[in-house]
This record gives C-alpha cells, sequence and structure tokens, in this order.
C-alpha cells in the first residue's frame, strides 16, 4: 500500500490517465491526476448531433483536487469526503472503510444478505448488464462505469482483506487489491455513479444485481464512515427528520403554502377549492414530495382540483413528517430510511386515515410501498398506494370528465424506474394518456424496460460542485436521447409544444435540469411536467389552459 | 473397487453438497423487498410487467396469482437461458450449446445406467432384441454422441471467448479458467474413453461392474472417473453450482413480491425479523446501538 507521501509524489509526477479500453479494478488505486477523461460520449440524436449543439465539461477547479476526491473521472459527488491531512488520517480512513466492509457480510446487514451473497459469490463476468447500463453506454462504453467494474472491484478488496486461505489461494481466487486512500476514496465516489435503476439486474441471465454493490458501498460510506452526499444527509434525512421536510418546511410554512395553492387555484382556474389539511378519519392521506410545493406548486394544485372535482374523501397532513413523502435514506443509508418510514407512518396513524396515497414521486412510491413493507409490522403501518391507480379510476368510471382536443400536441411518458420496474404500476398512467392525450406516444424502450431519467438516487438533487454537469452529460444522456427520439416529426419545430410527462418529482427535477442544459425548452419548444397537469388541461369544466406554455 | 467407491462418494457429495447449500441460502434471514417486474406469477399482468400494486386498494383485493406462468417463465429459464437469448445472443449459442450437451449427459447417464441395470438382468441391449432394448440402444447414442459434442464444443468454445475476448479476460480470475478447463478435461476424457465405441456397449459394462461392486476399469477410465469425480465433488463448491443460487435469485428474489398484510405469514417472517437481535453495529454517530449489546 502507497504511503499518502508516496502517493502525492507519484501524483505530482501528472501520470496520464488510464486509456479505458485498458482500465480495470486494481486502478482505482492508480496513481494520477484524474484516472478517466468522459471525451466519447455517445452520439446524440438529431438535432443535437451537429457540433457545437453541446457544452464541453468544464476544467476541473485546482482547489476542489486538492480538497475533494476529483481523482476517479473529475466530477465530485461527495462532497463531504475530503483529503487527508495526515498519514494518520489517511490510515483511519482506510481502516473504517474495511471495517464497515467486513460489516455488509455480518448480521449487521441482514436486510440484504441474501441478494447481496449471491451477487457476490455467482456473477459469471458474462457482461451481459453492459448493455442494459445507461451510464456505461451514455459514456461511450467507458469501461469506469460497466456493471461489473464496480462489482469485481468490491469482490476483489473484500476476498483479499477477508477470505480464508493464503496467498496462493487469494490468487487463485482473483483477491489481488490492496486499497489505500485513493481507492477507498474513488470506490466512493464510484458508487455515486450509478442511478440504482437496476435495469442491469433485468438482463442478467443469474437474476444477479449488480447495483447492490454500488448501495453497499454507499451505505459503509453513510453508516461507517459518515460520509454522505451533503444534499441526501445532512440537507436531505437529517434536515427531514429535524423539520418534518427535506426542504426545510415547518409546519407554518408549509400551512402558508396549502393558503397559496388554494390563491393559485382561484386565480388560475377562477375555482374556489378549500384543501383538506389534517381532516380526522379522511379516507385518504395524500402524501407529496414536499419539493412539488416548491417547485412545482402547479402539481399539489392539480391533485386538489381532480380530487375536489370527482368528490374525493381526502386529505393532506400538516403533522410533523406527514407532508413530505421523500425518503433519501433508501438510497445510502438503511437506518435513516426506518427512521423516516416510522415517523411518516406515526403521522400517518395519527390522521385515522384509511389509505396513503403517494404522489408523483417514484423513490417514494417504493419507499413507503415495498421498502417499508417489511421495515414495519402490518398494525404499525397503513396500507400504501400509488395515486395512479385511483386516477385511472376516476377516469374510467367518468368522474372526470375530458375534452382530449385540449391536449392535442405531441406527448411521450417516461416512466419513472421505482413506480414501473420495481413495482409493475405500468398501465394505469397509459390508460390514462389514452383518454386525455391523442397525440400521446411511447418512448424507445418504454415500461419496465426504460431507461433511468438520470437523476434516480439522489442524482436529481445533487448539484454540488461539477456533478450536475455529470449528471446532465453523462446519466442523464440516453434519457435525453430518448426524449429527442420521441417526437421525430416535430423535434425541430420549435412552433409545435412538445410535452414529456414525467410523473415523478425526480425525473421531472432531472429532466427540467437536461432541458436547461441543453436549451431545448427555447430552442425547440420541449416542456415536462406531470400526468395531473395533464388530466387538469383536458379537463372539459375549466375553460383556460391549466399548462403554462399553452398560455 | 476404490475407484468404483469414488465414483458413489462424488455422487452424494455432489447432491449432498448441494442441498447444504439451498438449506444454507434458505436459512438466511428475510431480506427486503426486492422484485423486478415482470414477475410471472402476476396473473393477467406479466405480459406487460404489471402487478397488483395497479389496483386501487388492492390490499382489499383476493391476489391473482399465476404459478403455471412462472413455471413456464421457469422452465424457459431452466432449458432454454432465455435471458441470455434475449439480452446477448452470442454469447448464448456457445453457452447453450455447453449446457444443453451437459442436460443431453445426465439423460444419457440414466439411459447408460438402466442399460446396465437391464444387462445385469441377463438381457442384452442391442437395437434387435426387443422394442425395449431397440429403444434404450437408440436413446443412449443419440444423447451420448450429441451431448459429448455440444458440451465438449460449447465449453471449449466459452473458454476460448474468455481467453480472447479483451473484457471477459480482464475480469476472469484464475479459478474461473481452473473451472472450465476442469470440465473440458472432464469431458475431453469422457470422449476419449467413450468415443471408440459409439454403441457406448463399454460404459455399460463398466457402469454394470459400478453397480455390481466389481468395477473393472483400464487406466483411461481411471482417468476419467477420477476427473469426473473432482468435477462433481468441485461444481456445488464453486460458482458453477449456480443451479442452487439462480432458483433463489429468481424465486426468492426477483420474483417474491408477497406483501406484508395481517394474518399472513410474510407478516409472521417480518415480525420474527423485527425481533430478531443484532450483534454487531455500524460506527456512525448517527446509527443507532444494536438491539442488544455484544456478548
Amino acid at each position: 500500500m502507497l504511503s499518502l507521501h508516496q502517493y502525492q509524489k507519484l501524483r505530482a509526477k501528472g501520470e496520464d490517465e488510464v486509456k479505458s479500453n485498458d482500465l480495470r479494478p486494481r486502478d482505482l488505486g492508480k496513481p494520477c491526476d484524474q484516472l478517466i477523461q468522459l471525451n466519447d460520449l455517445m452520439p446524440l440524436s438529431s438535432p443535437y448531433d451537429e457540433p457545437g449543439m453541446e457544452p464541453d465539461f468544464p476544467e476541473v477547479k485546482p482547489e476542489w483536487k486538492e480538497k475533494y476526491c476529483t481523482s476517479l473521472d473529475g466530477c465530485v459527488g461527495l462532497d463531504t469526503l475530503q483529503r487527508p491531512q495526515s498519514e494518520a488520517e489517511e490510515q483511519e480512513f482506510v481502516q473504517k472503510f474495511l471495517s464497515g466492509l467486513e460489516k455488509v457480510f455480518s448480521d449487521a446487514n441482514s436486510g440484504v444478505l441474501q441478494p447481496l451473497e449471491m451477487a457476490f459469490e455467482y456473477c459469471a463476468k458474462c457482461n451481459t448488464c453492459s448493455d442494459a447500463c445507461h451510464i456505461y453506454k451514455a459514456s461511450g462504453d467507458n469501461e469506469l462505469y460497466r456493471p461489473i467494474f464496480r462489482a469485481d472491484a468490491f469482490r476483489k478488496i473484500y476476498n483479499n482483506y477477508f477470505s480464508s486461505g493464503g496467498k496462493l489461494k487469494r490468487k487463485f481466487i482473483g483477491a489481488d487489491m490492496e486499497v489505500n486512500w485513493e481507492t477507498v476514496a474513488r470506490l466512493g465516489e464510484l458508487s455515486y455513479r450509478c442511478n440504482l435503476c437496476r435495469r442491469c439486474a433485468q438482463t442478467c441471465p443469474l437474476g444477479l444485481d449488480n447495483s447492490l454493490f454500488a448501495k453497499e458501498i454507499r451505505k459503509i460510506f453513510s453508516q461507517e464512515m459518515g460520509i454522505a452526499p451533503t444534499p441526501l444527509h445532512n440537507k436531505g434525512t437529517e434536515l427531514q427528520l429535524k423539520t418534518g421536510s427535506s426542504t426545510g418546511i415547518g409546519k407554518a410554512a408549509f400551512l402558508d403554502m396549502v393558503e397559496f395553492l388554494e390563491e393559485d387555484i382561484e386565480d388560475r382556474i377562477g375555482r374556489k377549492i378549500k384543501i383538506p389539511v389534517d381532516k380526522q378519519g379522511a379516507d385518504i392521506l395524500l402524501i407529496h414530495n414536499a419539493g412539488e410545493f416548491v417547485a412545482w406548486p402547479e402539481n399539489p394544485a392539480a391533485f386538489a382540483i381532480l380530487f375536489d372535482e370527482a368528490g374525493v374523501d381526502w386529505t393532506l397532513s400538516s403533522e410533523m413528517m406527514g407532508y413530505d413523502s421523500v425518503n433519501y435514506g433508501i438510497w445510502y443509508d438503511d437506518f435513516q430510511a426506518k427512521k423516516i418510514v416510522k415517523e411518516q407512518m406515526e403521522a400517518a396513524k395519527s390522521l385515522g386515515v384509511n389509505r396513503i396515497v403517494i404522489g408523483e414521486c417514484g423513490h417514494a412510491h417504493k419507499a413507503a410501498g415495498i421498502v417499508a413493507d417489511r421495515m414495519l409490522s402490518w398494525e404499525d403501518k397503513i396500507p400504501v398506494e400509488s395515486f395512479l391507480p385511483i386516477m385511472w379510476d376516476l377516469v374510467r368510471s367518468q368522474r372526470l370528465k375530458f375534452d382530449p382536443s385540449k391536449n392535442d400536441f405531441p406527448v411521450t411518458l417516461h416512466d419513472p424506474c421505482n413506480m414501473v420496474r420495481q413495482m409493475g404500476i405500468v398501465q394505469p398512467q397509459r390508460d390514462i394518456l389514452k383518454v386525455i392525450a391523442p397525440q400521446f406516444r411511447e418512448m424507445t424502450p418504454h415500461g419496465v424496460d426504460n431507461y433511468c431519467c438520470g437523476g434516480g438516487s439522489g442524482f436529481a438533487i445533487m448539484n454540488s460542485h461539477n456533478f450536475g454537469v455529470f449528471r446532465d452529460k453523462v446519466s442523464a444522456r440516453m434519457k435525453f436521447d430518448q426524449i429527442l427520439r420521441a417526437f421525430p416529426e416535430s423535434i425541430a419545430d420549435s412552433s409545435k409544444p412538445k410535452y414529456v410527462c414525467a410523473p415523478c418529482s425526480n425525473c421531472k427535477g432531472s429532466i427540467r435540469e437536461i432541458l436547461k442544459y441543453y436549451k431545448t425548452t427555447g430552442k425547440f419548444n420541449v416542456h415536462y411536467g406531470g400526468i395531473v397537469e395533464l388530466m387538469v388541461n383536458a379537463l372539459v369544466s375549466i375553460d383556460v389552459p391549466y399548462l403554462e406554455f399553452l398560455e | 473397487m476404490i475407484i468404483g467407491l469414488s465414483v458413489y462418494m462424488a455422487v452424494i457429495l455432489f447432491v449432498g453438497l448441494s442441498a447444504y447449500k439451498a438449506i444454507q441460502y434458505s436459512r438466511m434471514p428475510l431480506h427486503g423487498r426486492m422484485e423486478l417486474y415482470p414477475v410471472p406469477q402476476e396473473k393477467g399482468r406479466h405480459t406487460y410487467g404489471g402487478s397488483y400494486m395497479e389496483e386501487p386498494e388492492w390490499w382489499k383485493k383476493p391476489r391473482q396469482v399465476s404459478k403455471l406462468s412462472e413455471i413456464a417463465d421457469m422452465l424457459k429459464e431452466m432449458l432454454f437461458i432465455k435471458k441470455l437469448f434475449d439480452n446477448q445472443r452470442s454469447l448464448w449459442w456457445v453457452s447453450y450449446s455447453f449446457h444443453l450437451g451437459l442436460y443431453l449427459l445426465m439423460a444419457w447417464t440414466i439411459f447408460i445406467i438402466v442399460g446396465a441395470l437391464t444387462e445385469l438382468a441377463g438381457v442384452s441391449v442391442s437395437a434387435t432384441a426387443s422394442l425395449w432394448t431397440a429403444l434404450l440402444y437408440y436413446l443412449t447414442i443419440l444423447t451420448g454422441v450429441i451431448g459429448f459434442i455440444i458440451a465438449t464444443v460449447g465449453v471449449f468454445l466459452l473458454l476460448i471467448r474468455r481467453c480472447t475476448d479483451p473484457v471477459l479476460s480482464k475480469y476472469t480470475t484464475p479459478q474461473e479458467y481452473f473451472n472450465l478447463l476442469l470440465l473440458l478435461s472432464a469431458l475431453i476424457s469422457g470422449v476419449a474413453v467413450w468415443m471408440p465405441d459409439l454403441t457406448f456397449s463399454a460404459a455399460r459394462q463398466l457402469t454394470a461392474g459400478l453397480l455390481a461392486l466389481s468395477i473393472q476399469a483400464d487406466m483411461i477410465q481411471v482417468v476419467h472417473l477420477i476427473l469426473l469425480d473432482v468435477t462433481l465433488i468441485y461444481i456445488p463448491l464453486s460458482k458453477m453450482g449456480h443451479y442452487v443460487g439462480k432458483y433463489f435469485t429468481f424465486h426468492k428474489i426477483l420474483w417474491e413480491n408477497e406483501p406484508n398484510l395481517a394474518g399472513s405469514s410474510m407478516e409472521s417472517k417480518v415480525k420474527a425479523a423485527l425481533h430478531g437481535q443484532t450483534k454487531t453495529t455500524w460506527a456512525a454517530s448517527h446509527v443507532e446501538p444494536p438491539s442488544v449489546p455484544e456478548a
């Protein structure tokens, strides 16, 4: 293992990055300024196939290089991971990592032991997963992002430090990776180059899930080393547990926002609606991603309009933890996830509702509907469902009446991975769109085979340093290309509005950023939003456009 | 005699170790839900990847489960390696050649054992004696010849691909090369032993000797049987034992979407897991201490 001093000397020599084809997991410890350069990204479809349509990667600032781990690909995702000032700090960092790595296969991690052990033991390295990964493909097949690269590094390190047997046996099983600060830090960064969309697992002939390794590395960093991206931890789960919402909105501010929504609805469509808050014994407790109130208030407003018109017995909660459905813990820390699940359920139970309905937020669907399912016993829970089946029920039963000609512009649908691939909620949103959007067309691929928006597992809210550029140029690239390809007849026609329907806050956040980054709204009139806004826009009972770009 | 006993021991260890692994996996703690759609037992919805969660108040409705489509999807994976066929066709041709060859060789082994028992009963296995012996005679030839050829070619091409494909070779460990070489050596020695007599009467004779505990084998047969013994014992200990793991990855992880409902068997499993005692804990300051202090 190189000491800090040796490493700094070698790094100062300014060795070049490793060529993508030559890169191997053990190069994670290689002393060089930046392991790879992202120069050969996947080409984009028309009209972004012309030179000059895409901004270049900005230079990595020298002060970032000094302070953070930019030596992976130049990007900083783990903004709380800082370079050590002494060899003692370096040693402590490495030891903590190894201690966490050992715990991954202990009773401290029982909720994932079986799937993890399968993926660890049985991967045949057939490489089928690579073509399924949107980040690997978008990067121009860069070796660093190949799903088995991260998994193999994990395997080699674990086996090297914790497998039984002598040197010969370790060599035989490929346990040949020593770690230094740089290896561990790069591995930490690399765990934030996977959206945890699990598309790779869907194609594995052995049914193994390589995204587990990214998640487990994130957990080691957070649960053992106390290192996690600020937007996920300090300004995410910690803030939520302290104030009730990851937005920092407290009860009083939330109630102000609800009032604002009521006024906004009246201004927009001339309808006076009283949004029910803390209604004891209501049938439905609707919980939004609180980011909607801040960034897209038209979305919770649209829910209120639709539920009010259909006569649904519903309420919002203003209780601590009752008005924000997010749970960033599911991306990096099981303990934070569980704390949030428990408190959210307690808030819902105090209202005595029959069911919780999750609004347009994919990861909140998974957190409350799937992850929480085995974190609490039945008596501590309230049944959770997605908003989509209810909405389709209201459409199918004609409790809501639509004039689809109001939505007579091209509409495509993004499938949030958490709702679709990981929960099997595929058809209701399509059935709704077929009724309300005459020019609805699918993306390719779609449904359970969809590509992630590029914002999954926290990327949508991780904007520190240059991480947003990584998201816009690499992790969201495949989605951007899909959007371009969804409108072949009209993408270049800036007079025609086009709508990307993304019924998920994080996906919307990611799509908002790519449309901004590539100037697609300004140049080509491409817009985005949820499904409920599109529903309200087509309501027979409303005679003004609800979507701003139609005004 | 020793070589005969070694074959019995190898078979017992193969079955025993495989079963032991399966029992170990089945006793692992309950994991969080990690299903991935399409889940085949979702009746009427699995074709597009839907689930019971597409229904409002799904917990109040009876679950529509189709064991038939689960079995159909399982057979597609077991018999045809469908995921590989769909997602990496070039590798599928090679891998399927090997796996189909193995299936045929398993069938061949059964025909050889039945043939040996038939001969021990005093009936010669030939093309002309009776319909039964003719059937046995030709099925043995068919499964043996095709099985040995495609399994050997398959594993040889898997090895070549692993050596020459720059991506595969980069990630392949010495053990993974060893696995393929071991399989190849067992198959090639089998070809060397049995192919001079394509009626496989020598194989029946050897098996009859094995069954009667009076085996008489020449040197090349001994070499083949030793290689076969080693392979059979080694398979469940290595990742080649993925036939065990694959059951769990599909049926107990990717296709397992049983909700935790009141009165369900899952509810009792969840309760038991929630009351489980944890000795190890994580070190970060925000993590709560373990439910039980370390002993």
